[in-house]
């Protein structure tokens, strides 16, 4: 179970997140949604630290991340599996090394991380590209590379940062198809950071609005969207009314 | 208090070496320095050996040898045998090597042991090798040196001691007209100059030029004096008289002949003596005509005549005569005395009467006077001789006729005796035997006067005594005719007796004072002077005479115009300037300037018409082999420092910048966002010297660079050492504010990595250096990376 009390950070006098308190039970795949800015990046990242919080709490099954020192750190991450928006692959690695890297670092014999790697890259449908590098895959395919890396450490939580933000719309599904996969045949807990509204219709179990780096609603997507209370959620409410009456009157126009 | 920083060191060091990054860098750095200063020592020293075996191969190896003798060329092979046996004999363990043959001079290059290179020997280096045949010159080439010009003769002494004290000097002694300092070694050749440069500055000399007319008479006393007084009456805290009459040099010589020159000629020059008319001033500088020997005479308004004598005004005496010089023509050839103005080539009025001494002319006449007389002096002395040996026998008969005086004066007193007897019977007188001794003593007197009078050439003291006598004499005859009346004038008889008193009393008194005059005396000096007169005829007259003609012919032989001109042209040389040989030198600290010293130099010299001025103690003459050595060693320590420079920029380029760019990375993360207006400037110019990969980049360049100069021994012109590390860290700086764009490190990399959970030290070694410029650290990481 992740459990963030009274998050905060502030970049000069920004403040990026403002008193963040969010419960994700273990096995919940919870969509954070919000406008660009919110913060809702900057609060994902906090979790595995990768941005230092300035105050606030954050316990993972019972680890309490901030009080870490670097090695405890370090092995917390291998149990939180990140993916992020531009992949962050490494360049200079084939995808099977991309996704060893983190296993043989951490001290895994390399026979038993390549065959783990293999075993991630064939989940998201890359065990035939195995020694292509990335800039040898498409961005979808990157993308699953990466999703490949997070889940090779069979991690206790997922951080998605907009996984598909940047992605084509044809190469956006087959990430989506990835992820919905895990979310519905995994049991590993999932905080999505996604602007993708199909996505969090169809997986999230939760719903968490952000804005001006505050939570301004949270429920489940069918509370959220049809019945929403805050500004962000009426937006995101009108949004998915207009893309289903666009869609509708261009796909009635069509036939 | 200790043991907690015993403890806080030793747990950053087991930090530090814990990191194996860490460890890398440590080991980075040291292997960069080494390859740096290695590479830098390389270049350099390649480049330096170059340049000096060039240098080498004309001149011998720097410092290999001393002294360059050069010997005429047809005496080559006796001189270099007699170079060969002085290094035997005086200097055993010396060597020698023939070098070049240049304008009938062969060169031999000789090398002193080192116990040889003494300052008493290259003090005494001439009288050594004096014995060299053919020896045309000796000069000194030991090396380092610093030669050491235009010191002042009194101040050498003065400097040389004090540059012995300067750290790294072996010593110093005059060379000639110069002061040499022997270094130690060429690394304190630099140093040693700046010492000397320095003693130099704090010195300077105050030098008091007397112009032509205000010499002093003696330099030498007047520069103690003002040196004392400058002391004592200014508190100078450092004065001393360094003044050398006539030592200076060539040009000294030459302008004291000059001056010299000038005034014999001006002393032979025509004097016109011009008395004013009536109404008229002269001033100095006015020029006077006369008619010379032009046709006609002088007239008012006409134009000057080349043949007209011009006279110019030198001096004006008080009462308003003048005293010229002639300028044209010739002062014989003034014709008459009548002097004209001149006003622009046109003669003026009448303004005085001249007259002209001509001092060749006199000096001429005089000196052929003397010849004449010269010629004379044998017969004067003949005759001299001969009067001396007149003058000896009048000496030798001067007692017998006092003798004879006194016997007259006997025959007197008898007769005086007999005519009182014939006062009583004058009847029965006979005066016939009076008369015949009246007679024979008259006759008497006159021989002793005529002797007298001989004897007054010698002794004027006689001369009364022949008064006397000629009077006695006189007054016998007078009795003798008194006598001759007696017989008819018996009334006569008492006064002829009274007469006889008077002539025996005065006739005693005399012969008295004839007694005492020194007839021996008299006798000596006369024969020193005959010996004189003898040395007299010994000189050889026809030669003086031959002389003094000679001095006769040798009168310049100029004209008045001739003279005044060549002094014109000499004064235009020595330009008013001073007497070279009066110039008063004094030696003092740099602060005392002529301002300060010139009042007491006024009085202390009793007038003001002389010139003040400064003038460096002595010169540094640049060495041109240690200079050539210097720029060699500058040469290399430039290359050294600029290969360090060079490789100090590469390895932070290759190695560097990709550390720096994570550290920048990773502050990023937690920046706060962009100000905006002055406060972004301000933050971008604090970050730009303060942020955390600035301050490595900074660190890392001096230290690189730092370490690099001081394993090469590079240097910079003009760059003090403190300077070196301030680079570097300039260095540091630029590289570290460029780090992104020379070394773009994929952050979303990092990002990775460190998601994954890897180490620092993990990210940099499988991630950030293997994905940077190929560089040594690159080379390094390679063995340590798990993905290869």
């Amino acid at each position: 179970m992740l459990v963030i009390q009274n998050l905060y950070k502030q970049f000069g006098s920004l403040v990026a997140v403002n008193e963040f308190n969010l419960r994700v039970k273990t096995g919940e795949t919870v969509v954070l949604m919000g406008p660009s800015g919110c913060g809702k990046s900057t609060a994902i990242r906090t979790i595995n630290r990768l941005v230092e919080p300035d105050r606030g709490s954050i316990m993972l099954n019972e680890s309490n991340i901030l009080a870490m020192d670097p090695d405890e750190l370090r092995q917390a991450r291998k149990r939180i599996g990140f993916v992020f928006q531009h992949f962050n692959l490494i360049g200079r690695l084939s995808a099977l090394e991309n996704v060893m890297l983190g296993l043989v670092m951490s001290g895994v014999k390399r026979e038993n991380a390549e065959s783990r790697a293999m075993e991630s890259l064939r989940k998201v449908g890359l065990d035939n590209h195995l020694d292509h590098k990335p800039d040898q895959l498409s961005g979808g395919q990157q993308q699953r590379v990466g999703i490949a890396r997070a889940l090779a450490y069979e991690p206790e939580l997922m951080l998605w940062d907009e996984p598909t933000a940047s992605l084509d719309p044809i190469l956006v599904r087959e990430v989506l198809v990835v992820m919905e996969e895990l979310a519905r045949y995994r049991s590993s807990t999932m905080l999505v950071v996604t602007h993708e509204l199909p996505f969090a219709l169809r997986v999230a179990d939760r719903i968490v609005l952000m804005d001006n780096g505050r939570i301004v609603e949270e429920g489940k997507p069918s509370q959220v969207f049809v019945s929403p209370v805050s500004d962000i959620g009426k937006k995101y409410k009108e949004l998915i009314e207009y893309q289903m009456n666009t869609s509708a009157q261009s796909l009635s126009g069509k036939l | 208090m200790a043991a907690v920083l015993a403890k806080t060191r030793k747990t950053f060091v087991r930090t530090f070496f814990s990191n194996s990054f860490n460890r890398d860098i440590l080991i980075l750095l040291i292997v960069s320095i080494i390859i740096g200063s290695s590479l830098a020592n390389l270049i350099a020293m390649s480049a330096n050996t170059y340049f000096s075996e060039t240098i080498s191969s004309l001149v011998g190896d720097y410092g290999e040898f001393d002294l360059l003798v050069n010997v005429r060329e047809e005496m080559k092979q006796n001189g270099q045998a007699q170079i060969e046996k002085v290094i035997e004999q005086v200097f055993p363990g010396g060597k020698i090597k023939e070098g070049p043959t240049l304008n009938g001079l062969t060169s031999f290059l000789v090398g002193l042991p080192a116990q040889n290179k003494t300052k008493q020997t290259y003090e005494s280096i001439d009288s050594i090798f004096g014995s060299v045949p053919g020896r045309s010159g000796i000069s000194i080439m030991t090396e380092p040196r610093v030669t050491l010009k235009a010191v002042p003769e009194g101040a050498k002494n003065t400097i040389i001691e004090q540059i012995m004290q300067i750290d790294g000097v072996l010593f110093a002694f005059r060379d000639g007209g110069s002061v040499t300092v022997i270094i130690q070694s060429i690394s304190k050749s630099a140093s040693v100059n700046a010492e000397i440069e320095k003693l130099l500055s704090q010195y300077h000399t105050i030098d008091i030029a007397f112009p032509v007319g205000s010499e002093p008479e003696n330099s030498m006393r007047l520069g103690e004096q003002i040196a004392n007084a400058m002391r004592e009456e200014k508190a100078v805290g450092y004065a001393e008289s360094v003044s050398v009459d006539s030592k200076s040099s060539d040009m000294v010589y030459l302008v004291s002949s000059m001056i010299e020159l000038k005034r014999f000629l001006t002393a032979f020059a025509t004097k016109a003596t011009i008395t004013p008319a009536a109404g008229v001033t002269f001033m100095l500088g006015d020029t006077i005509a006369f008619q010379g020997t032009a046709a006609s005479e002088l007239v008012s308004g006409v134009p000057l005549d080349s043949a007209n004598v011009l006279v110019k005004v030198t001096m004006v005496k008080s009462g308003g005569s003048a005293e010229g010089m002639v300028i044209q023509g010739d002062g014989t050839q003034a014709a008459n005395g009548q002097g004209h103005a001149v006003i622009n080539n046109v003669i003026g009025n009448l303004v005085g009467t001249a007259v002209f001494h001509n001092p060749r002319t006199q000096l001429g006449n005089a000196l052929k006077e003397t010849s004449s007389l010269v010629l004379q002096i044998p017969k004067i002395a003949q005759d001299a001789q001969n009067m001396t040996g007149v003058a000896n026998n009048a000496l030798n008969s001067y007692s017998g006729s006092i003798t004879a005086v006194e016997e007259t004066l006997s025959s007197l007193a008898k007769a005086e005796t007999t005519i009182e007897a014939a006062t009583s019977g004058l009847a029965k007188l006979d005066t016939s035997a009076i008369q015949l001794q009246l007679t024979n003593s008259s006759r008497a007197m006159g021989s002793l006067v005529s002797t007298l009078q001989i004897i007054r050439l010698l002794n004027p003291e006689v001369s009364s005594s022949i008064n006397e006598l000629t009077a006695t004499q006189q007054n016998l005859v007078t009795l003798q005719n008194t006598l001759s009346a007696v017989d008819n004038v018996a009334a006569d008889a008492r006064r002829a007796r009274a007469a006889i008193d008077g002539i025996v009393a005065n006739g005693n008194s005399m012969v008295t004072n004839l007694r005492t005059f020194d007839v021996n005396g008299a006798r000596q000096t006369l024969n020193e002077t005959g010996n004189g007169i003898a040395q007299l005829q010994q000189f050889n007259t026809p030669l003086i005479a031959a002389q003094l003609q000679y001095l006769g012919a040798a009168v310049p032989n100029l004209k008045d115009e001739e003279i005044s001109r060549s002094a014109n042209l000499m004064d235009q040389f020595i330009a008013g300037q001073v007497i070279p040989s009066q110039r008063i030198q004094i030696l003092t600290k740099n602060n005392i300037t002529t301002d300060f010293a010139g009042p007491i130099i006024y009085r202390v010299v009793g007038h003001n018409n002389v010139s003040l001025y400064t003038s460096a103690v002595g010169i540094i003459e640049p060495d041109p082999r240690a200079e050539v050595m210097t720029i060699l060693m500058q040469v290399k320590a430039i290359l050294a420092g600029m290969v360090s420079l060079i490789a100090v920029m590469i390895f932070l380029t290759l190695d560097h910048t990709a550390i720096m760019t994570v550290i920048r990375r990773k502050r990023a993360v937690n920046q706060a966002p962009r100000a905006k207006g002055v406060r972004r400037v301000v933050q971008g110019v604090k970050n730009s010297f303060t942020a955390p990969e600035c301050i490595y980049g900074m660190g890392v360049g001096a230290l690189l660079l730092t370490a690099m100069f001081v394993l090469s021994g590079g240097g910079i012109p003009n760059l003090p050492w403190i300077g070196v590390p301030f680079l570097g860290a300039v260095m540091g700086l630029l590289l570290a504010n460029n780090a992104e764009k020379i070394s773009p490190i994929a952050i979303d990399e990092l990002t990775a990595g460190e998601s994954l959970g890897l180490s620092f030290d993990e990210v940099m070694r499988e991630i950030v250096i293997p994905s940077g410029r190929p560089g040594l650290l690159q080379t390094m990481n390679r063995r340590k990376m798990k993905f290869k």
